[in-house]
């Protein structure tokens, strides 16, 4: 019988026990309860196939020569997967007369940052796409990937390009690790320029999205092969830089990046007229070479050329004589800011093609902008100046 | 010093011990008294006094001021104290409201130990009595610059040997009347005088540059001529002055490759830098073509929002505090810096109101508004009309109202007096982080 009690009061203690424990667990389970989280996405689609439920940001930003595009968003034959892709006929025609196109996804349409409609695509690594040309060798400036400013501006930009297609679907992939992509209005879009297009551009466009992809690493920036091209030739894919900093009197200015007058080589040249009027009343002009347009230090987008030890061009004046004051490299001082500068000048052009080198010896190259820059003034060339400017390059 | 005045002792000692009995009798006492020569001109040499203030290059290459014999941080401020309704012309060297010991006792409190003038009054003893006030009532030393000439009718001559000698004449005569006053701290020659060797500023020449077709071959030219009477300055200013550096004004680093070629005798470069928030490579690009070290003699920040219409001290003093840290940064013994830095004094204590317009009298009583000139460096206003977005009389880290204090107008500190006076107390640089982390 003891032994029974006992065995009765140990097996009791041990159901108390028990009770007590699966008591206190009950109690826990209550106080903080346990709510499945759902897993993260692996993928946000941008466009899969015409009508699907899972496409985001719609195709409605068209930018630059507008005019010049045309979208079918259900094109049917041979897609790269599914029942239809994206067509896009840029004709090159410069209806706006800019020389440039594009279309960026939004959300919602014709959102260029005055509306709240981002999405939050944390823990996305990469955007992959499926592109290819209708003839093959059509040229895309840049894909970019976020950008949008205004009051709710995009939390990143990353673009890639310019970018040759193939007359087959190929895939291409932007790196979209470590960057901040907690409000992305817009998803995606393509640029292209005439000059790198003169006959225009078809091309399609298939299975964008973003992923998460674990493999991925943020990239680290690595210094471009030289020779790097500021200018080689109006269609060539190895420019770099953007004519696009206009300075003092721009009404003076006329800029021709196609000129077939004589190019030292290839088979265009730049030609650059300064008519020395002072439109603007400054007296001077000039021109920097930015990436991407129009970055006087605002955008994060500096080239890592620390492998250049000359920036070299060529350059003949219309007469001869022709004086500029100043061709440089970097200065651009702001928010983000050329690592270094360098320059020549003045220099008196002569009439026949010279060539000019700009010494890089001991410069911080870490960072350019500004790829490339010109000045005059009136006073040196009170009847204006028409010059003109070719295989402009690093080395 | 002292151990090699024992090894000629013992050395002295070996000798006569040997062959003191092969010498005559007046040999030895020749011998002696030229020993006991040799030891007052070995104990001279030991006990010259350094002098009051010079540059040190250390083991690593970088560079330190030195004065009274320690470590010196240029914290300064480049001063003109104009009235309200004055102009440049205004001698307030000679002010009886005597405008230094209400700054003086400002620039004390926020920790000022320079100030900077360009040029120094006509009157002596007045110059004198404002170089001892700051220095003996609040310790404050003086960088004293010349223009050598730049602004002179109808154009600076460094192509003319007589207008060179005239020059060269006052500025030995400034450095021998002040030299001798405690209170100053190294002199400066020129400001931006190299912007004339293109040719479009304050233009000069000579009948051999008129000659030289190549407009490059021009620019050398000048700058060579330039740079050569600088360097002579700067010798002949040693002579006479051993106890201060001679600093080699400048505007950017232009023209500084062909000052290391023929300005070698100067002590350090005094620049004038307008990059904004960023200093860029100023430093390592300094080092790699004039391995000389730098006083940042003017930069700074205007505190009018050409954008905004309004005043914007909060981006006075941003931009200010960016400026000084890497000032900070390049000082000697910053392992991540260039270490060539001495400091700097920024452009500048007090608004001067007469810079707008300075042929109208009037407009020196309005604290104008409209902008000089465009600098996108400074980029929260650069989207003013025209891109116009600096303000030549906002300029100052003090305002200046139209009341009067003491027969002065009174002084108001910005935003920039107060954040620059925290910086100096606990200097926060960029790579305080990364030491922490290491921590």
């Amino acid at each position: 019988m003891k032994k029974l009690a006992m065995f009765m009061a140990v097996g009791l203690c041990a159901v108390a026990f028990l009770g007590l424990c699966f008591a206190e667990e009950a109690v826990t389970t209550v106080s903080v309860p346990t709510v499945a989280t759902p897993e993260k996405p692996k993928e946000f689609v941008v466009y899969k196939d015409k009508g699907a439920r899972d496409n985001h940001f719609i195709p409605s930003g068209w930018m630059g020569d507008y005019g010049d595009i045309k979208m079918n968003d259900q094109y049917i034959q041979n897609p790269h997967s599914g029942t239809t892709c994206i067509q896009f006929v840029y004709s090159a025609k410069k209806a706006q007369g800019l020389g440039w196109a594009g279309t960026y996804w939004q959300n919602p349409p014709n959102n260029w940052g005055s509306k709240k409609g981002g999405f939050d695509l944390t823990g996305m690594t990469k955007l992959t796409f499926w592109a290819r040309g209708d003839k093959g060798g059509e040229v895309i400036q840049k894909f970019v990937i976020g950008g949008i400013k205004g009051a709710y501006p995009d939390t990143a930009e990353v673009e890639i390009g310019p970018i040759e297609l193939t007359d087959t679907w190929k895939e291409y992939t932007v790196n979209l690790a470590g960057r901040d992509l907690s409000y992305i209005n817009g998803g995606f879009s393509w640029i292209a320029t005439a000059d790198l297009n003169p006959q225009g551009a078809t091309f399609y466009l298939d299975d964008i999205k973003f992923a998460l992809d674990s493999s991925i690493k943020p990239e680290t920036k690595k210094p471009e092969n030289m020779p790097f091209y500021v200018y080689a030739d109006r269609s060539s894919i190895s420019n770099h830089f953007i004519p696009s900093g206009y300075m003092g009197d721009y009404g003076d200015i006329k800029y021709d990046g196609a000129s077939t007058e004589d190019a030292y080589l290839g088979d265009t040249c730049i030609k650059i007229i300064y008519t020395g009027q002072a439109t603007q009343g400054a007296r001077w002009a000039g021109v920097y070479w930015q990436n991407p347009a129009n970055n006087w230090g605002t955008v994060d987008a500096g080239f890592d050329l620390s492998k250049a030890t000359k920036l070299t061009f060529w350059a003949k004046g219309a007469k001869g004589g022709e004086r500029i004051e100043e061709f440089k490299m970097g200065a651009i001082m702001s928010e983000y800011s050329d690592s270094d500068s360098a320059s020549i000048g003045p220099v008196i052009l002569n009439k026949e093609w010279t060539q000019y080198a700009i010494d890089l010896k001991g410069k911080d190259m870490s960072y350019v902008i500004g790829g490339f820059c010109w000045s005059t003034n009136i006073d040196v060339n009170p009847e204006g100046a028409t010059f003109y400017l070719d295989e402009i390059k690093y080395e | 010093m002292k151990s090699s005045t024992n090894k000629n002792k013992h050395c002295a000692c070996q000798c006569s011990g040997a062959s003191a009995l092969q010498l005559t009798t007046g040999a030895l006492v020749t011998g002696v008294a030229a020993f006991f020569i040799f030891l007052v001109f070995l104990s001279g040499m030991a006990s010259r006094p350094k002098p009051a203030a010079y540059i040190k290059k250390l083991k690593n290459g970088h560079y330190q001021l030195i004065v009274d014999h320690k470590p010196y941080v240029i914290k300064g401020v480049c001063y003109n104290p104009i009235p309200i309704g004055q102009n440049h012309e205004y001698d307030w060297w000679s002010d009886p409201n005597k405008p230094w010991l209400a700054d003086g006792k400002l620039m004390r409190e926020m920790g000022v130990n320079t100030i900077r003038v360009y040029q120094c009054g006509e009157n002596p003893e007045a110059v004198k009595k404002v170089i001892r006030d700051l220095y003996k009532l609040y310790g404050i030393r003086m960088i004293m610059g010349h223009w050598l000439g730049f602004w002179e009718y109808p154009c600076p001559g460094y192509g003319e040997n007589d207008f060179k000698e005239r020059v060269k004449k006052e500025v030995l005569s400034m450095v021998d009347l002040y030299k001798d006053e405690p209170g100053i701290l190294f002199w400066v020659l020129g400001n931006e005088n190299n912007y004339s060797f293109s040719g479009q500023v304050n233009p000069w020449s000579s009948d051999e540059i008129d000659k030289e077709p190549d407009p490059q071959t021009q620019k050398f030219m000048r700058a060579k001529i330039y740079y050569s009477f600088v360097n002579e300055l700067a010798r002949e200013i040693h002579q006479i002055d051993p106890n201060h550096p001679v600093a080699l004004g400048n505007g950017e680093l232009i023209g500084l490759d062909i000052a290391a070629k023929f300005s070698p005798d100067v002590d350090l470069v005094a620049c004038i830098i307008y990059r904004g928030k960023t200093f860029g490579n100023l430093f390592n690009s300094l080092k790699a073509t004039f391995d000389k070290p730098i006083a940042l003699t003017e930069f700074g920040a205007d505190t009018y929002d050409a954008y905004l219409n309004k005043e914007g001290q909060n981006m006075q003093a941003f931009f200010l505090e960016s400026q000084w840290r890497q000032i900070y940064e390049n000082l000697a013994d910053n392992k991540e810096g260039a270490g060539n830095c001495l400091g700097g004094t920024i452009f500048e204590w007090s608004d001067e109101w007469w810079k707008h317009n300075e042929s109208d009298p009037e407009s020196w009583k309005v604290h104008d508004t409209e902008s000089n000139w465009s600098n996108g460096s400074y980029y929260f206003d650069i989207r003013a009309p025209k891109n116009m977005n600096m303000n030549e009389e906002w300029f100052g880290i003090v305002a200046v109202s139209p009341d009067l204090e003491n027969g002065i107008n009174k002084r108001i500190p910005r935003k920039a007096y107060y954040v620059v006076r925290e910086f100096w107390k606990n200097p926060t640089l960029g790579n305080k982080n990364k030491k922490k982390d290491k921590k």
